[in-house]
């Protein structure tokens, strides 16, 4: 089993090296490829976490441990060996005795979560171990202070730190999702944790509230809304008591807001110059560049990461498809050809564009910012449409009415995971929008 | 230190509103007739999508000043009408739309006629054209189709002899449809151009 392990980790530390991990991973072992598919998972054991302080009426240790589980598996990364029973407090041997039988059920990892419930704030450590070392060596610790009402985000920190360790990269857990929900005529936007636990509003006008998107600081949201009669674009910011700035009132349409990645600009849709058109605002000087010049609809920029393009979605070579453009608005090109194509989301990793093609019904595509490679994310059931990315760019949540209404549901980005549901509400969620890593 | 965030806020937000909102008056001319229906099939069509492709009208030049102009400083929306003052009434009536295009069908011109001539006897009224999507589509690309759609509507009634600045166009997108089964019959009925009506 050491044997195997040692061999494979060897293996996939070389595709590591062939795609250099970002900046983030300095010091840290790479373990694991995150960019090739078809990764092999690592076995990783999560015990109950330790209560070291502090009475637990309400089964925090468990649950934490079990939100932990679900992010690493969600990661896709990681396969959860089940646990039951908290290792004891400062007990050396019922650690190793604990980590025997993990390493004998499989695991090659455990995790020992150690928490402190006191009245202000929770305290947590994360201990990382190898349970394929021989005397369980522990790789990495890391201590966590939270508010007691956001204990899931101590879960969820814990599960992004263990992800670094073995990626070079953080997770993807501690993040939030914007998205609309609502019936039609009467829709708000929401926000929740990347799990869909922690719901709470970000606008409650009573308006029509449509396609929010995080800004690259992930304080902010930018949305299209109603609420002064005509489709407005306004900036909010949920975290913060701080009151919503008006980003575009223009005669017409103001719609479809993208920040660029600096957050210095913000591309949208204005119809004042007589139809849709793709314009460049600069939001420390208000200064409204015009970015396309066309008779039919030119709407939805996305970004690419490095800012220096945007794709975006025209009419002009007949039904809507994918072009690119320089971020100036010159060198524009079609990246897709034939069907129905709208809703371009450019990968934070660069390479990929997401969108959603109508063939009948609605699913999700990828192609090659380089228009190579095009290729069918999702085959139904229902609908699938509304993707964004999350800043890992290896997964995506996206709107799908496959069980009836529209909920949000959340896969790896290549399609091969199982599409897990986000949201589970009463009315329609449409619209997501996946924040960068909180700070 | 939550004081003064708050008043660097409202200061921020006032520069904002001055700066960046504006430009509420409409172009000072439009395109003096309703997009030609159809356009040239292009090397792009494919046996995915039979339909035949949106209108595809010349380059349009531009109708009014630059975007990198300064917006015009006006207070927020001020000289845009507000939508619910318009109500709805029998003599306009409402003008459908093909899957996913934005031209005038020749059955519904008729109706525009009519509908023009009605505003043309009534000068003291102004209008609202609402463009609408059946909830088929994308909401972003639907927002942007249902704003053709009224654009259309309202180039027509120009074209007609209506005063355009009698005229303000919204698009709801697939946001307020008048039939909400999952039906061909259904979406057909809300793919449409909506008119009311307030007095001056």
């Amino acid at each position: 089993m050491k044997r195997l392990l040692a061999a494979s980790l060897m293996l996939l530390l070389a595709f590591a090296l062939a795609a250099p991990p970002p900046s983030r991973a300095q010091g840290v072992d790479v373990y694991i490829n995150i960019t090739s598919g078809g990764t092999k998972k690592l076995n990783i054991a999560i015990p109950e976490f330790t209560v070291t302080t502090g009475a637990d009426p309400a089964a925090t240790g468990k649950l934490l441990a079990s939100i932990a589980g679900a992010d690493l598996t969600f990661s896709g990364l990681f396969s959860v060996v089940a646990a039951t029973g908290a290792i004891p407090a400062d007990n050396a041997a019922a650690l190793k005795q604990s980590w025997t039988d993990f390493a004998a059920a499989g695991a090659h990892a455990g995790v020992h979560g150690l928490l402190a419930l006191r009245g202000s704030r929770i305290d947590g450590e994360m201990r990382l171990y190898d349970l394929t070392s021989p005397e369980f060596r522990l790789i990495a610790s890391k201590k966590f202070e939270v508010p007691p009402d956001q204990s899931r985000r101590l879960a969820h920190k814990i599960a992004d730190e263990i992800v670094l360790q073995f990626t070079g990269e953080p997770g993807i857990a501690d993040t939030k999702i914007a998205y609309v929900a609502g019936p039609r005529g009467a829709k708000e936007i929401l926000l929740a944790d990347y799990d869909g636990f922690g719901v709470r509003p970000v606008t409650r006008n009573g308006s029509i509230n449509l396609m929010p998107v995080w800004g690259p600081d992930a304080r902010s949201l930018a949305y299209t809304s109603y609420k002064n009669g005509y489709p407005d674009l306004f900036r909010a910011f949920p975290f913060e008591r701080r009151p919503e700035q008006t980003l575009a009132a223009f005669v017409g349409i103001n719609s479809s807001p993208a920040f660029s990645p600096d957050g210095k600009t913000l591309a949208m849709t204005l119809s004042k110059d007589g139809n849709p058109e793709i314009y460049a605002l600069t939001l420390a000087t208000g200064t409204l560049r015009r970015l396309t010049r066309h008779a039919g609809i030119d709407t939805e920029p996305s970004w690419s990461p490095t800012g220096q393009q945007i794709a975006f979605i025209s009419d002009r070579a007949g039904s809507p498809h994918v072009f690119v453009m320089d971020a100036d608005g010159v060198s524009v090109r079609q990246l897709t050809n034939g069907g129905h194509h709208t809703q371009p989301r450019w990968s934070p990793r660069g390479d990929v564009i997401v969108f959603t093609a109508r063939q009948g019904t609605h699913d999700l595509w990828a192609i090659g910012a380089d228009g190579s490679n095009p290729r069918r994310l999702t085959a139904g059931p229902g609908d699938n449409q509304g993707a964004a990315w999350a800043p890992n760019g290896r997964h995506l949540v996206f709107q799908s009415n496959r069980l009836g209404a529209f909920q949000l549901y959340a896969m790896l980005a290549d399609g091969s995971s199982e599409v897990i549901a986000v949201t589970r509400g009463s009315t329609e969620a449409t619209s997501p929008s996946w924040s960068p890593r909180l700070p | 230190m939550f004081t003064r965030g708050r008043i660097g806020s409202v200061v921020a937000l006032l520069v904002l509103v001055v700066v960046m909102v504006g430009c509420a008056k409409r172009p000072a001319t439009i395109a003096a007739s309703a997009p030609a229906p159809t356009g040239a099939a292009g090397a792009t069509g494919s046996p995915a999508s039979p339909s035949a492709p949106a209108s595809s009208t010349p380059m349009q030049p531009s109708t009014s000043t630059p975007a990198t102009a300064t917006p015009t400083v006006s207070p927020s929306g001020g000289a845009r009408p507000v939508p619910r003052d318009f109500t709805a009434i029998a003599d306009l009536k409402d003008v459908f739309f093909d899957f996913d295009k934005y031209d005038i069908r020749p059955t519904d011109a008729k109706m525009l006629d009519a509908n023009a001539a009605w505003l043309k006897s009534h000068e003291n009224m102004l209008v609202l054209v609402e463009g609408h999507c059946d909830e088929r589509g994308t909401n972003e690309y639907n927002l942007a189709l249902g704003e053709r759609r009224a654009k259309a509507t309202m180039n027509y009634l120009v074209a007609q002899g209506v005063q355009a600045n009698r005229i303000t166009i919204i698009s709801y997108g697939e946001e307020r449809p008048v039939c909400t089964e999952h039906t061909e019959a259904c979406w057909a009925k809300n793919r449409r151009a909506h008119f009311l009506i307030k007095p001056r």
